[in-house]
């Protein structure tokens, strides 16, 4: 079976959702740090948990509506529902804060985890590589078609039977562009080749 | 058209003969670049499929200013691979038909009209004009019979169309790919492709009556 596997923030999301978090919440320093590793000059995983731990404290629920109100493309989301066996959201971020977002779409979803204790989250306890992600699902015997934007999607793209970079969002980040088999520059020309893929 | 006809563009070489610096995409054809004439004459086209290597960034933004919609297809190898393997990257994954149409070539629009409207595969070709040609031999109907570095009775130009699953894996020329099916359907048209100074400076008259 062939495999579709979304990056989520930028890809499937009209914007990233770590800042959005920030500026609803009013914590600062959020918005630089997301720039800068989208740009891959901090590395993902080190941001990533310098970036949680700046939100720790807001409440798990609320920061999951707010991402569940969160616009995201419309005919890509159309696409996922009508395939959602077939696809599947891989993502950095926290399944405690995507969980509304995700169910929105239908389809698998995998995700870095965190504890939580009275909607709060004590630590951090899986960050997702996503790479393993197409690696578990090559291995099973699928086609993996895998669409990124960002540096923590590079080595997924690598080993996927076929990488679409989308410049949906902003600019694929120059490693993403270096691995990617396709550039696609708004969701039109991403849905018309996704199901070319079919 | 066929509503099934990709369009692949191979814009992904150096064009080191040329000797302008720029991949042959780029170069200005009386104010408009070539990328943006072939845009223009595939307008009614719905899979418009650019494959860029050498110089991608410049190639992708001049696209972007009139086919947003068109997806760009990385020929990675573009150094050791020629535009032959860049038509099967660009041909895999698109519609049933993929129509081949080489970023340094200039065909007449009514004869791209003409081309655009024609089913299944087939092959067009030019009179003779070019510097450093590729010849084809064609039957008394002008259907293609054969290529030749040599002699033959016209010239080599492409577009072509074939089904995808005929477009192979392989490091050559587009030609190479089309020689296991010959003979095929073939079609005189007006055509130039722009490989040496010389091809540029005799296009830049020639496109002045179209």
């Amino acid at each position: 079976m062939t495999k579709f596997l979304f990056d989520l923030d930028g890809t499937i999301t009209k914007q990233e959702t770590l800042p959005l978090i920030a500026k609803a919440f009013g914590v600062e320093a959020i918005e630089g740090l997301t720039k800068e590793t989208i740009a891959g000059n901090v590395p993902f995983v080190e941001s990533f948990i310098r970036r949680v731990h700046l939100l720790k404290d807001l409440p798990v629920d609320e920061v999951s509506c707010l991402l569940g109100t969160v616009e995201i493309y419309p005919l890509l989301a159309t696409f996922i529902r009508a395939h959602k066996e077939a696809c599947g959201i891989v993502t950095g971020n926290l399944s405690c804060w995507i969980g509304l977002l995700v169910q929105k779409l239908g389809c698998a979803c995998y995700a870095s985890e965190a504890v939580v204790e009275n909607q709060r989250i004590q630590k951090l306890s899986a960050i997702l590589r996503k790479e393993n992600v197409v690696q578990q699902l090559k291995e099973e015997g699928h086609r993996v078609i895998f669409i990124g934007d960002g540096n923590n999607d590079v080595e997924a793209m690598r080993i996927a039977d076929r990488s679409i970079a989308a410049a949906l969002t902003h600019s694929p980040a120059a490693g993403v562009l270096s691995v990617a088999d396709y550039l696609v520059l708004n969701e039109v020309a991403l849905c018309r080749q996704l199901h070319q893929l079919l | 058209m066929q509503a099934v006809t990709s369009v692949v563009i191979s814009c992904a070489g150096i064009g080191s003969r040329l000797g302008l610096g720029m991949t042959k995409a780029l170069i200005d054809i009386h104010g408009k670049s070539m990328i943006q004439r072939q845009l223009e004459m595939f307008e009614s086209v719905e899979d418009i499929r650019v494959v860029v290597g050498f110089g991608s960034a410049k190639v992708i933004e001049e696209v972007r200013k009139y086919r947003s919609d068109a997806v760009f297809v990385f020929n990675h190898e573009y150094f050791t691979t020629k535009t032959g393997y860049s038509y099967y990257l660009g041909a895999r994954d698109g519609n049933a038909l993929a129509l081949e149409y080489d970023g340094d070539l200039l065909v007449h629009p009514e004869d791209m009209e003409r081309l655009l409207r024609m089913e299944g595969e087939w092959i067009a070709y030019a009179d003779k004009a070019s510097e450093d040609a590729v010849y084809v031999q064609v039957d008394a109907a002008g259907n293609v019979l054969g290529f030749s570095r040599e002699d033959g009775d016209f010239e080599w130009t492409g577009p072509c169309c074939m089904k995808k699953e005929h477009v192979k894996p392989l490091a050559g020329n587009v030609y190479s790919q089309l020689e296991p099916y010959l003979p095929m359907k073939g079609i005189k048209i007006r055509a130039y492709d722009i490989d040496t100074y010389a091809d540029y400076q005799h296009v830049l008259e020639v496109v002045k009556d179209w």
